[in-house]
């Protein structure tokens, strides 16, 4: 298995142990701040799941504890979010990891080329 | 706008969570699940999501509390350890229960009271017999 850090391939996947709640928030949040309810309904177009408020809340509380998002000032009742520069090293650090492992299932299931 | 019970249902979960969170998130969240049930989303589930982040928000909260937990999880630990430890040290309950496994584990109390010297029973797993079929049997 490849090393990113010894083979230079970016950094570190901090997200690797963040759950999937929070990649999906990271990657709606590539294209500009949203607020919650905005999350949830982006998530469900482009990865066709609806992700429960509880764990909305919990994935935005730790990325932001994690320095990976920004509160901005609230809107009325709604609290916007942006990704920050930290957000989007680990966001792309991350889809570099999951782009390796998946030319590597592809390529062990005979996929690649097809 | 969805109907008061199920409005009463979702706060009714958002009061579990803290009061720090809930005077930053509250009134947001409260729109979201409102939100949420409009679009076809049933309270039960939006309550049950509320309820599982709130219990996770107060495991999670703060380095004192987080500490707290694993010393709590710990002291349970080593409470039932201790209390099966206790439980199969003691000859009692392990003969009333009449467990098969005890016997091949452990000579029988008849054989520990006569020092061993009464040759051991291959009925109960005793002597090199037993030894034997162990070697023989990974299960052993």
């Amino acid at each position: 298995m490849a090393n990113p850090k010894r083979d230079g391939m970016g950094g570190p996947d901090v997200l690797r142990r963040a759950g999937d709640a929070s990649v999906l928030i990271l990657t709606s949040l590539a294209d500009g701040a949203k607020h919650g309810y905005a999350l949830i309904q982006d998530i469900k177009g482009f990865a066709g799941l609806q992700l429960g408020p509880g764990t909305l809340y919990g994935a935005l509380d730790r990325l932001e504890r994690m320095g990976l998002i920004e509160a901005l000032p609230a809107e009325d009742r709604r609290q916007p979010y942006r990704i920050t520069a930290a957000g989007v090293g680990a966001l792309r650090a991350h889809l570099d990891s999951i782009e390796r492992v998946s030319s590597v299932g592809r390529l062990r299931l005979g996929l690649e080329g097809i | 706008m969805p109907g008061s019970r199920s409005m009463r249902l979702v706060e009714s979960a958002l009061r579990c969570y803290p009061r720090r969170w809930r005077s930053r998130h509250g009134d947001e969240a409260a729109e979201i699940a409102s939100l949420l049930i409009r679009d076809g989303t049933p309270a039960r589930s939006v309550a049950w999501s509320y309820l599982m982040g709130a219990a996770r928000t107060r495991l999670v909260t703060g380095p004192r509390r987080r500490v707290s937990a694993a010393v709590g999880a710990l002291l349970l630990a080593a409470g039932s350890l201790g209390v099966s430890l206790a439980l199969l040290s003691s000859p009692a309950p392990a003969n009333a229960a009449n467990v098969t496994h005890s016997r091949t584990a452990h000579p029988r109390p008849a054989d520990v009271r006569d020092g061993g010297s009464r040759p051991a029973d291959p009925r109960y797993g005793g002597g090199r017999g037993a030894l034997d079929r162990c070697d023989r049997h990974d299960r052993c």
